[in-house]
């Protein structure tokens, strides 16, 4: 292998590690709100990762990073239905992220908003997670997805008020929840 | 901006930067106190949705890589052997293939290329003599001796005949060299008992042990030389 493949693998390598670092995190809780499963959200990032890796080169633009490996993420998630005839599981309680080990106030209110938003269609949450830990725009959001952007505004609009609804009638039923 | 539109615009996106949306918000407070509740809600959400990563995915994924890229490595350089390695049977067939087959068809084309190959390198004023003990010294892998000279032996000499070791033999002639080659029997080429060009004539001889083949000019007698072969060479099995 000459210098200048070795050096170019080393410079890919640095890339992706640096791709690595800075979005598997975001990447993994988006798999995760898509999937609503920690392991099936892990191969995903892994599995995405990996083909990332195989097309590095077909990145430009640091900055589309994200958005591009999201894409990824969406496709790999779509294959794997393709794949296996998932009975496409309506949110199940026992997927959602158990914390409630540490039990503080804070982790209590979050487990129950998991809840909450796992139980959201998920053409609502889809674009709120996009929003909300992708921190993309309307615009990016109605790309990645494949929507016009007014669609967009209205599913988030209409995600952020279930939510908010959910919240105000939180008291009531926290604790009989908790009980 | 009515309520209503300022309400879905902020749902939307709490943290909007619309100019719209900003300027009504300082019109109307309590468009802000709106916006800020729904600011503080996407914050409880964002929590709620950070989700606690696997501390060792990120491990995990560098792993995979430089595993797989182990793996790509190896299978290129596999393939790269793989290359090299055909290449080199290519080559070695290619080499085996050149030295060892016959580009003529018979005995008498090789036999007129082979003298013509070697035009110049002996001639008929040529002073050397090879004696008959010595040529039938050379004769004994062929199997064969000469129980007398044919004639003046200038040059007796073991050489490739078309991949073959032959004795190649030189005599003097009436005005030029008469070649005669030895040749062990060979099945690539087909016997041809006479041949010619515009210049030189010749003829083989299908003995038991080798093929004889004299190669001269046109004014040599070819069966004079043919018969005395004939007459002279004896083989010892």
């Amino acid at each position: 292998m000459s210098p200048l493949v070795s050096n170019n693998m080393a410079t890919k390598q640095k890339r992706y590690e640096a791709l690595v670092k800075a979005l598997h995190a975001d990447l993994y809780r988006y798999a995760y709100w898509l999937t609503h499963d920690k392991q099936v959200s892990e191969d995903l990032v892994q599995e995405t990762f990996l083909r990332a890796w195989r097309a590095l080169d077909s990145l430009k633009d640091e900055k589309a990073a994200k958005s591009w490996l999201i894409t990824i993420l969406r496709r790999e998630n779509a294959r794997r239905f393709e794949r296996k005839r998932f009975d496409m599981s309506e949110y199940e309680e026992a997927n959602v992220m158990d914390t409630q080990s540490t039990s503080t106030e804070q982790e209590i209110e979050n487990h129950w908003l998991r809840e909450k938003i796992a139980q959201l269609p998920p053409e609502y949450s889809e674009p709120l997670v996009l929003q909300i830990i992708g921190g993309f725009s309307g615009e990016d959001i109605a790309a990645m997805l494949n929507l016009n952007k007014n669609t967009v505004m209205t599913r988030l609009f209409r995600a952020r008020n279930q939510l908010k609804e959910a919240l105000e009638e939180q008291p009531a039923t926290r604790g009989q929840y908790n009980g | 901006m009515d309520d209503l539109q300022f309400r879905r615009m902020i749902y939307a996106d709490p943290n909007s930067r619309d100019k719209a949306v900003l300027d009504a918000q300082q019109d109307d407070p309590s468009k802000k106190e709106f916006a800020q509740e729904l600011i503080q809600l996407d914050e409880k959400i964002k929590q709620a949705m950070n989700v606690p990563v696997p501390e060792d995915l990120r491990d995990k994924l560098i792993l995979r890589q430089t595993l797989a890229s182990h793996q790509q490595k190896k299978h290129k350089s596999r393939v790269y052997l793989a290359l090299a390695a055909s290449v080199a049977i290519i080559a070695g067939v290619a080499v085996n293939f050149l030295q060892f087959s016959s580009s003529y068809t018979n005995l008498g084309d090789y036999a007129l290329a082979h003298v013509y190959h070697e035009e110049g390198a002996f001639s008929n004023q040529d002073e050397s003599r090879v004696s008959l003990a010595s040529l039938n010294q050379k004769m004994i892998a062929f199997d064969g001796s000469f129980n007398q000279s044919l004639g003046e032996l200038i040059s007796a000499d073991y050489c490739r005949f078309d991949g073959m070791k032959s004795l190649h033999l030189v005599y003097k002639g009436v005005t030029d060299t008469v070649a005669v080659f030895v040749v062990p029997k060979n099945e690539q080429l087909d016997f041809s008992a006479t041949f010619e060009d515009k210049r030189l004539q010749g003829e083989s001889i299908d003995f038991k042990g080798a093929n004889i083949i004299v190669v001269a000019d046109k004014n040599e007698s070819i069966s004079k030389w043919q018969q005395s072969i004939s007459d002279n060479i004896s083989w010892s099995i």
